[in-house]
């Protein structure tokens, strides 16, 4: 865990985050209030903001709810309005560029984005400085070995060119994180924007059809905010997930899937018993008759 | 890229200073923690609302995508009960908890106590002081419940209100649970909590429609426990214990995706499991946990660190 | 009348004390996370064994042709009925939903013991009630010819009841079938009550409850506690009623010599189950046992063995000790050592769990029932003591007609 902690030293004093902090100074509890502005490229083609806030003790971190906001392209004016964002319940609030925009956006290479909360114009909230980038994957396979090339380019000075020490992950998309494809957590890409991942896990499981989806995700880098590619790959074994297991009879299944042999056991007690019960009632009800028919006797 | 980065740093004469420098870490990367999730939806179905947006790509062209996505975490479609009952069809969830990086923090216990609105005084997850004999060393092992493949409490239950879904997780229906609490007195690992009375909630939680899925509201009079976060699962986030621990010690996947992660760091579960002798708690009763643990060897904490977290009335426990 | 007073009161007390806790839930209630069942279940236990004395003097003296328990069985049948209606009030008492009982029908679960211990219950108290009925037509039938001695609605009640009793011959003749059909099929369903409410606990892991030795050990502490309270029943009908013609000082000697018996069958099972255990002293049953042997629970441990089991065995072998006075105090201190030890068999389980107590408030980590626990435990006791009461008021305890037919058979034989 130490290389996490001082990849997040690095991140926290690195030029990412802009945070603001209020330092709301009481007697024993020191609350800081952070905003956090993150960009993210989704397949080279969608691009939104994510925006975070959150207040912090020394023990705890609590979203801030229902928080507003309003962010900016470039400068603080009403033609570069993005929107107008408020905090849901986990202290997030999500926003798209809008296509007035357009002009805006395509004028320049580099953007910066702004972040000012309600209430206090007076400066920035958050602020970052995105480059323009794209993100590429191309896998091959080659006397069996499974490579996967993934090239990161940044627009500058009017033209695509490599984007070098830009670190990512790269391997399977799984549950909550990306599975390493080859032997290394990350990878940072050379001066051709290129890295190469010899695929070193074999027979990981896929779907049914053996596929899995391979990714490679650029994190909260201090130029290009957040990339993401992915492509469905058929290098995985295929996966039988029978409905067997709901099928089964056993002792902790629903009540629909009682074992037979405990059926047949229960019912067999029950309905020879309260058989033998009913066979009395109707034994009893004779001799209420008997008794009647003597009384009118 | 191993998680063992620091094997043996940590017993050195400079626990002190050692401490301060992991309590201030713990801090940032608590602020981090954000981070570790994935805003990029891969899984899941989302409840489309059929309003298309347009918006500007990186291209500077316009498309359109679903209102649905403007928010930060689409909402997913409501799940009628016997859909929650069914659980995700093709997963197998697994848990692994790595004791050697366990200093208990709590953060795990109260994320969880916190989002799911837990009575206070009561949690869900807990962090043991275990010692197993005289003169083995003592550490911190944190318990979810172990979502058995034999559950002891599945099969005592009279109603199916706790039952075994597809995808492994042993869940709670409250609206069924009729109280009885032997499901409590059949788990060995003392996982279960009951609700002695009427849940403390604000007012638009316990408005709120009750989902398994979610485990609020909790009712009074009904039983309570780990439920997996399977609501968090389908929003392709990770469980809360597993995204509030700093140090990584839990960590969560599917064992169908053989993987499990703890937002920083993914592992092929088969591997890290043989390579760290992962074990499971009371193996000998059969129960058949989905939580696994992986000894507390190499520990990135002594196990003293954890101490000033402990409950005053559970100090001295050895 | 005050007797009959001094219950109701303690019903009503145990009645505001459910409604506190149906309004607040479980929380006046002193059980939390770890001792999550309490006296409640203790209490049902014990009404669960009281009841087994049902089929103990009626059925099985009934099939072995002992002649001597007839004036006892109408006793044991209402005891048997009335701790069996108080077992499933207390049962429901325990439940955190009790308005969602019907779900045992609407989702019941074969694989639950619950479900099972609902089936066999019901069956019992079927039973149990068929068996207090049957035998009683031909009294009522004497009852109803009795002249203006009850109040209107009572004597018509006696002919609702038994007016179709004539004492034909066809009558009797079902009717007698009837009553050893009963007396045969009581047996298996009083062993099944008691060992499916063992089963309760011995399904668990838990050390003191993981025991193939529960059905057994259940079974024969209900016969010991249910001779107990038959006991206590002889005595106080006999003087109250001035029954000394019918229930002689042979029976009390009788009971004597049973009861020693089955304290003995009791206290081998006892060994049994603590003694083997303590031999290995495994981890988990380690904490449990010393804590009942030497720590906290030794000196209700020890009181319930002693007072409930060893004294009555030393005393009742005398044959000054199975005098009715005597008898009497014997059976009390059988009945108060056995609901201790149902006490016993719940509580210190739950306070050794297999991970240690730990992340909790330090109040959950002990148990001492809390008075609303208490007035509701105490009132199902004066509840089941009201129904047999209100029975006795209202029915002859003693079987009028079987006992006459008996003492007739008797002379005759002579």
């Amino acid at each position: 865990m130490k290389e996490n902690k001082y990849l997040l030293l690095f991140l926290l004093f690195s030029g990412i985050l802009i945070n603001n902090k209020v330092i709301a100074q009481d007697d024993s509890i020191v609350a800081e209030e952070i905003v956090k502005l993150k960009y993210y490229n989704s397949k080279n083609s969608m691009q939104f903001l994510i925006l975070e806030n959150y207040q912090r003790t020394r023990k705890k971190s609590e979203p801030l709810v229902n928080k507003k906001f309003q962010l900016y392209l470039d400068s603080i004016q009403p033609e570069t309005l993005i929107a107008a964002i408020t905090t849901n319940n986990t202290g997030k609030a999500k926003s798209f560029l809008p296509i007035n925009l357009k002009n805006v956006w395509e004028a320049s290479a580099t953007h910066k984005f702004i972040a000012i909360a309600a209430g206090k114009e007076a400066e920035p909230a958050a602020a970052i400085e995105i480059t323009k980038a794209k993100i590429h994957l191309d896998t091959t396979t080659s006397d069996g070995v499974r490579s996967i090339t993934v090239t990161v380019s940044k627009y500058e000075n009017g033209e695509w060119i490599p984007a070098n020490e830009v670190e990512m992950k790269v391997g399977v998309l799984r549950l909550g994180g990306i599975l390493p494809a080859g032997d290394e957590g990350t990878y940072t890409t050379d001066s051709s924007g290129t890295i190469t991942v010899e695929v070193t896990k074999d027979s990981l499981p896929g779907d049914t059809n053996g596929n899995f989806l391979i990714a490679a995700r650029v994190e909260n880098n201090d130029q290009l905010g957040n990339l993401e590619v992915e492509q469905l790959v058929p290098w995985g074994v295929a996966v039988k997930t029978g409905k067997d297991f709901f099928s089964q009879r056993t002792l902790w299944s629903t009540r629909f899937k009682t074992p037979f042999w405990l059926l047949f056991m229960a019912y067999g007690i029950v309905l020879s018993v309260w058989g033998t019960l009913i066979y009395l009632i109707i034994q009893f009800f004779k001799i209420k008759k008997l008794g009647k028919i003597h009384t009118t006797r | 890229m191993s998680c063992n980065c620091n094997k043996g740093e940590c017993n050195g004469g400079n626990s002190r200073r050692e401490f301060l420098l992991t309590g201030l870490m713990a801090g940032i990367a608590l602020a981090g923690c954000g981070d570790k999730k994935t805003p990029f939806k891969t899984e899941g179905d989302v409840a489309l609302t059929g309003e298309k947006v347009k918006l500007l790509s990186v291209d500077g062209e316009v498309i359109e995508v679903d209102r649905a996505y403007l928010k930060p975490v689409p909402d997913l479609p409501t799940l009628s009960n016997s859909e929650e009952r069914k659980g995700i069809a093709g997963k197998k969830f697994v848990m692994v908890i790595d004791l050697a990086r366990c200093k208990n923090l709590k953060k795990c216990q109260s994320a969880c106590n916190h989002m799911h609105y837990v009575h206070p005084g009561q949690s869900w997850i807990k962090v043991y002081s275990m010692k197993d004999s005289e003169h083995s060393a003592p550490y911190w092992q944190p318990t979810t419940c172990m979502h058995c493949d034999e559950p002891p409490c599945v099969k005592v239950c009279p109603v199916d209100a706790t039952f075994k879904r597809q995808d492994g997780i042993v869940s709670i229906d409250s609206n069924r649970c009729i109280g009885c609490r032997f499901c409590m007195a059949a788990c060995p690992y003392s996982t279960r909590v009951f609700n002695w009375e009427e849940p403390e909630l604000p007012e638009e939680i316990a408005d709120q429609h009750y989902s398994c899925e979610t485990s609020i509201p909790q009712k009074k009079g009904t039983v309570g426990k780990c439920d997996f976060c399977p609501d968090m699962v389908r929003k392709g986030e990770l469980p809360h214990c597993v995204s509030a621990c700093p140090n990584g010690v839990f960590m969560f996947g599917d064992m169908n995706e053989d993987s499990v992660t703890n937002g920083a760091e993914t592992f092929r579960f088969s591997e890290l499991i043989k390579d760290k002798s992962g074990y499971r708690l009371m193996e000998d009763l059969g129960t058949k946990p989905s939580v696994y643990y992986l000894p507390p060897v190499h520990r990135n904490f002594p196990y003293e660190s954890g101490i000033e977290n402990q409950q005053p009335q559970d100090l001295h426990h050895h | 009348m005050i007797w009959t007073g001094i219950l109701i009161l303690f019903c009503l007390i145990g009645v505001y004390a459910y409604y506190r806790q149906l309004s607040k839930g479980l929380v006046v209630t002193n059980m939390r996370d770890y001792v999550s069942w309490g006296i409640y279940i203790s209490n049902f236990v014990f009404f669960v064994a009281i009841s087994l004395v049902g089929s103990l003097i009626t059925a099985i003296f009934r099939l072995a042709n002992i002649h001597w328990s007839t004036p006892l069985t109408r006793i044991a049948e209402i005891i048997a009925v009335s701790a069996i209606t108080f077992a499933s009030i207390i049962i429901i008492v325990d439940m955190g939903r009790p308005e969602r009982l019907v779900n045992l029908v609407a989702h019941g679960r074969l694989q639950s013991p619950i479900t099972w211990d609902v089936i066999v219950i019901g069956t019992y108290f079927f039973i149990s009630l068929l068996l207090l009925y049957i035998p009683m037509l031909p009294d009522l039938k004497i009852l109803n010819e009795q002249k203006n001695i009850k109040p209107g609605w009572i004597k018509r009640g006696y002919k609702f009841w038994g007016g179709f009793w004539k004492g034909t011959k066809e009558q009797s003749k079902i009717s007698r079938r009837s009553i050893i059909i009963l007396s045969i099929m009581i047996i298996p369903v009083a062993f099944c009550i008691h060992t499916v409410t063992s089963w309760l606990f011995a399904t668990t892991y838990r050390p003191g409850w993981d025991s193939t030795n529960f059905g057994a050990y259940f079974v024969s502490g209900a016969f010991l506690v249910g001779a107990g309270a038959v006991i206590i029943a002889m005595y106080v009908f006999r003087k109250y009623y001035h029954l000394e013609k019918y229930i002689t000082e042979k029976h009390f000697d009788r009971m004597g010599k049973a009861l020693v018996l089955l304290a003995f069958l009791y206290l081998y099972f006892n060994i049994n189950e603590y003694l083997v255990p303590a031999f290995k002293m495994k981890k988990p049953e380690e904490a449990h046992l010393t804590q009942l042997f030497a720590g906290e629970f030794a000196p209700l441990f020890w009181f319930a063995i002693i007072v409930g089991m060893v004294i009555p065995v030393i005393v009742l072998l005398f044959k000054k000790g199975r005098k009715p006075l005597p008898m009497f105090v014997i059976g009390i201190m059988v009945v108060v050592g056995a609901w201790f030890k149902r006490y016993l068999i719940v509580t210190p389980t739950l306070l050794h769990p297999f991970l240690p107590m730990q992340d909790v408030p330090q109040s959950y980590k002990h148990y001492f029932p809390s008075w609303e626990e208490w007035a509701i435990a105490i009132g199902t006791l004066a509840g089941a003591l009201l129904i047999i009461t209100i029975f006795v008021r209202l029915f002859p305890i003693i079987p009028i007609q079987e006992t006459i037919t008996e003492q007739n058979e008797k002379n005759e034989g002579k």
